[in-house]
């Protein structure tokens, strides 16, 4: 089934660095990752979605498939 | 029409498909326009989207298959330019871990974006092995694998092999 999906193939490798040191990225990714989340957030974003609302865009017939 | 339900699901999300486009895409701009255009086209095909299943999936998808699709060699051009990635968004954080987060974030960006992204969708933005196999498109064993050689990646760039010890307990973060 993996094979119908993927492009290549991937050998499958899961060995794993030692548990400190995936500890300490996993810390440094989630901190990384909260600065992005807690970042300033545009307006654009609330407001686009205000407008569309708004405005009741209906879903566009035979738009591109979302997941296309 | 969708929903201001659907609408309220949708803002709740901006900040984690945010997140996960600066992290794919290497570029604030970039990722701002990757989210406008994502958030564009989950309103319009709203109705596709299945109930009980995670719209954070559901907006990953459509941004990556964007991101993918449109956006990837504009990518490689910002992040030539701009260099390292999010550091207008840097906010000030604990100074005191033992792996610097700068350093950190350039590891990551040497990273292959296929691996970059699973470590994202893993280990920050919450998704399960099986919902970040639906959003990259491949099979749960690929997820797997990915995330092993990108942290072996970033075990290799960090020298954190190499560390003559591992200090034990982590520094408790300042509160306020």
């Amino acid at each position: 089934m993996n094979a119908t999906r993927t492009k290549k193939v991937e050998p499958l490798d899961t060995a794993a660095p030692d548990p400190k040191s995936v500890e300490a990225i996993g810390r440094a990714l989630e901190k990384h990752y909260a600065s992005l989340i807690e970042a300033p957030l545009p307006d654009k974003f609330v407001e686009l979605l205000a407008r569309l609302e708004r405005e009741h865009v209906p879903p566009t017939p035979g738009s591109p498939d979302a997941l296309d | 029409m969708p929903s201001t339900n659907f609408k309220d699901e949708l803002l709740a999300e901006i900040r984690n498909l945010r997140a996960f486009a600066i992290s794919l895409s290497g570029s604030v701009s970039l990722a701002d326009d990757l989210v406008q255009e994502s958030l564009l086209r989950a309103w319009s095909n709203s109705e596709k989207f299945q109930p009980g299943t995670s719209l954070r999936a559901w907006l990953f998808t459509i941004l990556r298959n964007i991101y993918y699709s449109n956006y990837r060699k504009r990518s490689r051009e910002v992040q030539d330019s701009d260099g390292l990635y999010a550091r207008r968004l840097t906010v000030p954080g604990d100074q005191e871990s033992h792996l610097d987060l700068e350093d950190f974030r350039e590891a990551m960006t040497k990273l292959p974006a296929e691996q970059r992204e699973v470590l994202t969708l893993i280990g920050a933005s919450g998704l399960s092995y099986e919902e970040a196999a639906v959003v990259c498109q491949v099979g749960i064993g690929t997820i797997k694998s990915r995330l092993s050689r990108a942290r072996r990646k970033l075990v290799e760039i960090l020298q954190l092999d190499e560390a003559p010890e591992t200090p034990g307990e982590p520094k408790v973060r300042r509160a306020g």
